[in-house]
Formats: structure tokens, C-alpha cells, sequence
């Protein structure tokens, strides 16, 4: 799901970048990406000349720079330290901190030696991989591949690459190779490339190169009946609580503050995730919101402060718990303060908000938009050999009767067809069907439709042609939004076939907004 | 201070060098007259000083030393020979496709005897230039060694190019040996009939060395020897240790949980190489904690390491897909664990009660981490919350990492074992 690529992905690389720029981000919009990544400055500085200080004193602003990974760091130096290495390989969770602890160690272990740095998942082919590690290394070499035809196959490469360090070797250089998102590879071309990457230490047989690799999954993943040079490997627990807490703390302007905050906010939402991205993205607003009735930020909280703030703060956290990010509208934003003066009763219903949605529509869609949006779902869910019975002649007033009478089907008959909706998920229906719904439910709620409908109507049948002028631009709308999708085309119609993506909580109150009783229609086990 | 640092240093650095070198690993093969060094050596010889054609297949598990072998033996031949060897070298990984392994060997061919090599060629063509070489070569009485490694991928397929090999082999005029280095015991097995008819049966078993060899090799390993330039004062208190830490019973159990799990030579050759990486620096010696903490990271289980790094809601799910298991259902996706999640906190009133979207996000960690993933590859159209899921772990993994977990609820491990004794 996209959902939550968005704060993923800023949080992600200003977490890698520096913990003191962690906690304190309220100042970069959530969408614009730090145009200079951190990770590319780190790079940079990996593979520039480092900065030579007594060992002792480089170790322990190392060790500062990464919080929490004491056991990993030592371990990386002593691994990677002088030249013949064994392969590595740095696993554990997302954001645990392996590539930022990798780029450090390498940046002030050796004076001359060339890094070559290969994220995996901003390389969509091999193709796109061989070409990066062939110019990152020609670019300072003498060689002359940037004008040879760049290889597609893993053997050309495994040649190509041999060519290019030799030339490096021969002057006495260590040459790192990394390969970051490892675990990515195993979509591209069913594993097939896999091999000769996880092998390379045995391909080249350079003892000048130095293999890293980094990844997500968990070594199992990469066992193959090919599998002999094991990598060391070095893992990268998820933090715990206390380093968690170190991390966000790091640099923070008051500390006093924030921690009585941590102390109150950390452990309920440390129970949800334990990633550092997505806690601090989390405690963001919410230390806004802690600090709201304070007038001086600089303020040391006594015990009197910590407990009203506390107070204040409880709804919040308690909302915060149960969504992944919050659209910051404004709308949302009022709602939320009157919610916490409501009571508990109202943060309740915010809870079923998907998307950024809450209990009332915050987004705009025209009328007909939102019937389609209904019909669209009304298909999803019920079965078409009912719609007869729901949209009959009377308008589905009198489905009461018939609706009880299929509630009356044998009970375990009932439990397994429950499950096999919910396994199956919602069906497809052809636009034909989701016309005729359309029409059904509209000619139903005329009445309704007459105070919403604009009055100067001119043609004289009636408003539901109207209505109906667009509905194909209208389903068009739906798709790219994707609250329907378009599925293949039935082998057997030819037609396409749509599905419906909204939960019943978002149909509820669409329906909601329209006055349309949704309920009446659905089919119901 | 500072001089002890940079003898241990200089040390680790010596000791890495080896542990790096195959050459080295291997040197014991060399000495005694009975091993596959001296099989191999004695069968290539012979065919370069009798000018004939050869073919062997190296066999056994991996890890076990037959490429350092093959390498070994071609290092020695070609000091003998100068000039009358040249060296082949292809590997299934990289060259299983027959046009490509030809031009390989084309590539190859034309880098040794100082040949342009045209990239345009055809197959053919270069299939015809090999066989030309071939016998070139058996005229000028130059012996061409094919090295092929993981052979068993050589023998998918059509087999082409080990066909057209050996079938230039036949000829009196070429002068060749091809060595076949492969994992799989039924490597020749694979063989067409055409290809397995032209190919002699020599075959040399590779078997992994005993704890006996092993710890001989570990010897020859970690020994310092008297004339490096390192001070001499060191190298002996450095080899007395290394001794005593060979004697010690616990070393025998550490040697034993290794080779239990894993007896080939490059695992113990990983293993060493920890032991020197974790060298107390200062002193510059061995102890027998650095060989403790190299076995305990050598020993580690991946999955209960992600199992100890879930949150608690992502252990809820987890709990939650086991019950499921257990009550037999066929299959299941999220909504049906969602079900279940709910049931379980409606009847048990925990304050771990959190939203829809919430839990998703937490099952899309899990399907992250691997912990658990999707049963099938059909519907990738469908929503995630409808694709069937399946548990990658066992119900009793899940139970001890339960039990390890300080702040794991005692409710979940209720929710786990009840329904496991019902």
C-alpha cells in the first residue's frame, strides 16, 4: 500500500542521516524530499579522503555517531579492517541503521581506499547495475570502458569488472564494493542474477576486494543449492526502547521537556512499531501538540505541569495510536481539537478513518460521483443474482421480506460463504451492471436528489439523465483515484471489469453524505 | 604501547593474508603423496608431456578445496611448462549458455595468444576458430587446459559446447584436457549420450576432512611462523598461547558445535577469520573469548532474531495467524486474521486494541521481515488484504520467542499455548 510511502521515505533518510535532524523536523514539509539526500552526502564523504585523527579518538566519535550500535560498529571495523577480507554481509530490519553504520566505518578506516556503492533498488535492471559499478569505477580510472558497449549479461560483467580492478589493484588500492538492498534482486529474473553477485568473491578471486552487501532479509533468503561462500555476517537488531529514546533525544534543544514527553508518549507507541522512522514521524505533532499550552518553549516542567500536560495530550496520543500518518488539513485539524474536548466518546469514530479520511468527508466529489461510488460498491459486495430482488420494480422498498428470507439459508451454509467472501475479497462486475445499479439507486432517490440538484435542469424528463451525461468521465475520475480499479478483460464478454476498492466504513459514509440508505441494499449474511 | 599495537596489527594482518589464500589453506595436499593434488597433477603432466587429450571431473560437497586444487596444480604445471600450457577458464554460473560460453572461450583464446578478438563473430564462427586453435596448438605441441567450474551447469540443455569440446577432442592432432569441477556426485550422470561417449570416466572424490584434519589445519593456520618479521619475543609468546588455547577442553566443545553444524574447510576458514578479526589488539594474542564470541555469531538463528525484534501488536498477528493454523483453515488473508484479531481482543478486553490500518501496517512489517508471506503468486491484482498468507515459521519458534520476550503480554502467551493443549 502506498500509504505510507510518503513519511516513510522523508523520514527514512534524515533518520539515516543524522539522529539530531530525527526529532527535530517540524521545519521540512513531509512531501519535499532534502534535495542533497543525506545518504549522498555520507557517500561523498565515504569516498573522499577521510578526515586522519589518533584511532583511539576516531572510535569513539564513531560510536557516537551511531546511538545504540556499539556491538555492530566494532564489529564492522574489526571485519573490514585490513585488506583480505571474507564477503560481508550487514543484516536486520528496515531502518536499524546497517547502511549508515557501514558508510561510517568505511569512511575513516582507510585513506585511499575507492568505494563503490550500488543501491539495489534504485537500479531497476542489471543492466542499470552493471553500468553503475562499471563508470563508478572507470570514472577515476584510466580505463576506457565509457566508451565500450556497456554488458548486459553476467558474464561480460563479471569480465568487465575484473578489467577495471586489476587496473585499480595494481596500484595498490582496496577497492569496497557494496551492494546495498540486496533482497531486491531476487524479484529481478527469478534469482537468476543473484548467483553471480553473491558469488563474485569466488568469480574474481581478487583478495583486494573487499564484498559487502546489505539487506533486509534475513540470510536464509539467499541459501541456494549454489551457496558456498557464506559472507560473515554481522546483525542489526531493531533498538530498543532506551535506545530509541537516546536517538530521539540526541541534540534536542530542550531535553528536560522532551524527555517528560517521551517518557508519557514512547512506550504505547512503542508497542505498535519499534521503527525509529516511523516513531519519530509519529511524536512529531505530537510534541507540538504537548507543548501547545506551554507559552515558553524553554520552560522546565515541575510535576504540577508534566501532569496537565499530560492530560492534554492523552486524546491526542490516543488517536495517534491508531493511524499511520495524518494528513495535516485544516478541517481535520479543528475537528480534532473539538474531539478533545468532546471526550473519548468521539475519538471513538475517528479511529475508522482510512486515508486521511475521518468520520465526515473531507474531500470533495460531486453527487454523481458518489453514487457511482456506491453502485460501484453495491456490485463489489452483492452477489448478482440478487440484484432483481433488491432493485425490482419498487425500488428495493420492499426487500425487507426477500432479504429475510435468504438470511433463513442453513447456518454453517452461511459461515462458509462468509469466508469464502472473505477470502475471495470483493468480486468484479461489468459496467453494464454497475450502470444499471447507477440508474436503479438514483431513480430510487429522487426525492432526495431534488434539494441537491441543481434547479435549472432543462431537460424535462428528468434529473436522473443528468446525471447520467458523464458517468463514463466520472468512472474514469474513480479509477485514477483508485477507489475502483479496472481489471483484465473477461476472456469470455470481452469487456473490462471494474472492482471496488472503498471499505465499507468509507461507502457508510459516503452514503451518509448523500442521505442514500445504503444499508438497505446490502446484501447481508 | 603504540609498538604492541602495530606488531598485533602487523600480526592479524599476516594472519588474515593466509586465512584469504587458498594456496595456503590447502599447502597440507601438497606434501603427502597420496591425496587428489597428486592424482590431478600426475593425470595433467602426463597428458602435456605425452601430448594426448584428457578429461576429468573434480567431485565432491562444496567447500572441500577442489578449485584451490585445480588452481594449485595449474600454478605448479605452468612453472614446469611455460610455454606450453594455456588456460581456459569458464564457469556454469556465468557461461551455461552455449553461444556465450563459446565466445568466452574465443575471448580467452585470442587474450592468450595475442589474437584480435572480434566481438561480431557468430557462434559458428567461433565454434570453427576453437577448433582451429585446437589444433594449431596440438601442432605446436601446446596443451589446452579447460577449466570448467560448476560443470553440472554445463550439462543443461542441448550441450552443446561440451559436445563440440570433446568432440574436438577425438582428433590426434589436438592436445587438450578438460577438467570438470561440480558439487553434484551424478554430475557424469547428466551427460548426454553422445557427450558421456566421448568422455573418459576419470573421476576424483573429494570428501570433507575429519576433526582431526581439521584441527591440524587450524594449527597450520593460526601458527605463526619463526622467520616473518615479526619479533621473534612475540611470535613465540604469541604461539604458546595459540597452544594452550588448542588443549583447552572447551575448545574441543567449541570445535565440536562447529563441525556438527557444518564441516567444510571455508566454514572453518569463515570461523578462523573471526577468531583473528576479534584479536585483542593491545596485546596482540588470541584468547579464548575471541574464539566464544567468533562461534556465537557463527551460531545465530535469523528468524528468532526478527521473532525478538517484533513489537507487540506485530506478535498479536502473528498469534492470531497461528490460531488460525491451528483451527485448520485452508487458507487465509487479512481480513480473516482481522477477524480473528478482533475476536481475540473482544473476549479478552486488552488495551492492544488498535485500527485497521494500523494492524496493516504491522502486517506489512511482518511480510517485510519475512516472517510470514503470501501463500500463492496468482491474484497480484487483488488488494493485499485479500491475497491468502501463510506462516514462515513454526508454532514452537513462535512459542519460545514468546517465552524469551520480557514485555510480551501474558495474555498472548495464554492466547498461544491454550490453544495448543485444547
Amino acid at each position: 500500500m502506498s500509504q505510507s510511502v510518503t513519511p516513510r521515505r522523508t523520514t527514512r533518510s534524515s533518520a539515516s542521516a543524522s539522529p539530531s535532524a530525527a526529532p527535530a523536523t517540524p521545519s521540512s514539509p513531509p512531501k519535499s524530499r532534502p534535495k542533497p539526500s543525506p545518504r549522498r552526502q555520507l557517500l561523498a564523504a565515504a569516498a573522499a579522503a577521510p578526515p586522519k585523527e589518533d584511532g583511539s579518538s576516531v572510535d569513539a566519535a564513531l560510536l557516537d555517531a551511531l546511538p545504540g550500535r556499539r556491538a555492530q560498529a566494532m564489529d564492522l571495523l574489526r571485519l573490514l579492517a585490513p585488506a583480505p577480507v571474507l564477503p560481508l554481509m550487514l543484516h536486520g530490519g528496515a531502518a536499524t541503521g546497517k547502511t549508515r553504520a557501514l558508510l561510517l566505518a568505511l569512511r575513516h578506516l582507510r585513506p585511499s581506499q575507492r568505494l563503490v556503492y550500488a543501491a539495489l533498488r534504485s537500479l531497476p535492471s542489471p543492466r542499470a547495475l552493471f553500468a553503475s559499478i562499471l563508470s563508478q569505477l572507470s570514472a577515476t580510472s584510466f580505463s576506457t570502458s565509457s566508451r565500450q558497449r556497456l554488458p548486459d549479461k553476467p558474464s561480460d560483467f563479471v569480465a568487465a569488472l575484473r578489467d577495471a580492478l586489476t587496473g585499480i589493484i595494481s596500484q595498490g588500492e582496496v577497492v569496497y564494493l557494496v551492494f546495498d538492498n540486496l533482497e531486491v534482486v531476487r524479484s529481478w529474473d527469478k534469482g537468476g542474477q543473484l548467483l553471480p553477485l553473491l558469488r563474485l568473491h569466488d568469480l574474481l578471486q581478487l583478495s583486494q576486494v573487499v564484498l559487502v552487501y546489505v539487506s533486509s532479509g534475513t540470510p536464509d533468503a539467499y541459501y541456494s543449492m549454489t551457496g558456498s561462500v557464506e559472507p560473515n555476517y554481522v546483525y542489526f537488531p531493531d533498538y530498543t526502547v532506551d535506545e530509541v529514546r537516546d536517538i530521539l533525544m540526541h541534540g534536542h534543544p530542550n531535553p528536560k521537556l522532551y524527555s517528560s514527553f517521551l517518557s508519557v508518549a514512547l512506550k504505547p507507541l512503542f508497542r505498535v512499531t519499534r521503527r525509529v522512522d516511523e516513531l519519530s514521524a509519529v511524536l512529531e505533532p505530537l510534541f507540538r501538540r504537548y507543548c501547545e499550552p506551554l507559552g515558553d518553549l524553554k520552560a522546565v516542567p515541575d510535576e504540577g505541569m508534566k501532569r496537565r500536560l499530560f492530560e492534554h495530550v492523552q486524546p491526542h496520543l490516543a488517536v495517534a495510536l491508531n493511524e499511520t500518518f495524518s494528513v495535516p488539513m485544516r478541517a481535520s485539524m479543528d475537528e480534532v481539537k473539538d474531539v478533545g474536548s468532546a471526550g473519548k466518546g468521539s475519538v471513538k469514530r475517528q479511529f475508522a478513518g482510512r486515508d486521511g479520511i475521518s468520520s465526515e468527508l473531507e474531500f470533495h466529489m460531486s453527487v454523481s460521483a458518489k453514487y457511482l461510488l456506491l453502485s460501484a460498491f453495491l456490485a463489489s459486495r452483492n452477489p448478482a443474482t440478487l440484484d432483481a430482488a433488491l432493485f425490482d420494480s419498487t425500488g428495493g422498498s420492499d426487500n425487507h421480506k426477500r432479504k429475510r428470507k435468504s438470511s433463513q439459508a442453513s447456518r454453517d451454509m452461511k459461515d462458509t460463504i462468509v469466508e469464502e467472501m472473505l477470502m475471495k475479497g470483493p468480486g468484479t462486475f461489468p459496467l453494464e451492471r454497475l450502470l444499471a445499479i447507477f440508474q436503479c439507486i438514483t431513480s430510487v432517490s429522487e426525492d432526495i436528489l431534488d434539494e441537491v440538484e441543481c434547479p435549472d435542469n432543462m431537460a424535462s424528463e428528468s434529473e436522473t439523465t443528468g446525471l447520467m451525461s458523464d458517468v463514463l468521465l466520472q468512472l474514469s475520475t474513480l479509477c485514477n483515484s483508485n477507489f475502483l480499479s479496472k481489471s483484465r478483460s473477461c476472456p469470455l464478454e470481452g469487456s473490462a471489469r471494474y472492482r471496488s476498492n472503498i471499505d465499507e466504513d468509507l461507502a457508510l459514509k459516503v452514503a451518509r453524505s448523500v442521505h442514500f440508505p445504503l444499508s438497505k441494499y446490502m446484501y447481508r449474511r | 604501547m603504540a609498538a604492541a599495537t602495530s606488531v598485533a596489527s602487523r600480526a592479524q594482518a599476516v594472519l588474515r593474508g593466509r586465512l584469504c589464500d587458498q594456496a595456503v589453506v590447502h599447502a597440507a595436499l601438497r606434501s603427502s603423496p597420496d591425496t587428489n593434488y597428486s592424482k590431478l597433477k600426475y593425470l595433467v603432466a602426463s597428458s602435456v608431456s605425452e601430448a594426448c587429450n584428457n578429461s576429468v571431473l573434480l567431485l565432491g560437497p562444496r567447500g572441500c578445496g577442489k578449485a584451490a586444487v585445480v588452481k594449485m596444480v595449474l600454478d605448479d604445471l605452468k612453472k614446469e611448462h611455460p610455454d606450453a600450457i594455456s588456460v581456459i577458464r569458464l564457469n556454469g554460473m556465468l557461461h551455461s549458455d552455449d553461444n556465450c560460453a563459446m565466445k568466452e572461450i574465443a575471448r580467452q583464446l585470442c587474450l592468450e595468444h595475442q589474437l584480435s578478438f572480434s566481438k561480431m563473430a557468430s557462434s559458428d564462427d567461433n565454434t570453427e576458430f576453437m577448433i582451429d586453435m585446437l589444433r594449431e596448438c596440438g601442432l605446436a605441441h601446446k596443451t589446452i587446459i579447460f577449466v570448467l567450474e560448476e560443470f553440472d551447469l554445463f550439462a543443461q540443455g542441448k550441450q552443446r559446447l561440451l559436445y563440440s569440446l570433446l568432440d574436438a577432442m577425438q582428433s590426434l592432432t589436438s592436445q587438450a584436457v578438460v577438467i570438470g569441477v561440480s558439487c553434484r556426485l551424478d554430475a557424469d550422470q547428466l551427460l548426454e549420450k553422445r557427450v558421456r561417449s566421448r568422455f573418459s570416466h576419470r573421476k576424483l572424490l573429494f570428501v570433507p576432512s575429519s576433526v582431526d584434519s581439521l584441527q591440524r589445519l587450524m594449527d597450520h593456520l593460526l601458527t605463526l611462523s619463526e622467520d616473518t618479521p615479526l619479533p621473534t619475543k612475540y611470535v613465540r609468546e604469541y604461539n604458546a598461547r595459540v597452544t594452550s588455547i588448542f588443549s583447552d577442553k572447551k575448545f574441543k566443545g567449541i570445535l565440536n558445535s562447529l563441525t556438527d553444524a557444518d564441516a567444510t574447510t571455508s566454514h572453518i576458514l569463515r570461523f578462523l577469520f573471526r577468531v583473528v578479526s576479534y584479536m585483542d589488539m593491545d596485546s596482540g594474542l588470541l584468547s579464548m573469548q575471541s574464539f566464544m564470541n567468533a562461534l556465537s555469531s557463527m551460531q545465530r538463528q535469523p528468524k528468532m532474531d526478527s521473532l525478538q525484534d517484533l513489537s507487540i501488536l506485530e506478535l498479536y498477528i502473528l498469534v492470531c495467524m497461528n490460531r488460525l493454523e491451528d483451527k485448520e483453515h485452508s487458507s487465509y488473508n487479512f481480513t480473516t486474521i482481522m477477524k480473528e484479531y478482533k475476536s481475540v481482543q473482544d473476549a479478552y478486553k486488552t488495551s492492544d486494541k488498535y485500527s485497521h490500518t494500523v494492524c496493516f501496517r504491522a502486517f506489512e512489517h511482518l511480510l517485510g521481515r519475512e516472517l510470514i508471506s503470501f501463500a500463492d503468486n496468482r491474484g497480484r491484482t487483488l488488494s493485499l488484504e485479500y491475497r491468502p498468507v501463510k506462516l514462515l515459521i513454526s508454532s514452537h519458534e513462535l512459542a519460545q520467542s514468546l517465552k524469551l520476550n520480557t514485555t510480551c503480554p501474558a495474555v498472548l502467551q495464554k492466547l498461544l499455548d491454550r490453544e495448543r493443549y485444547m
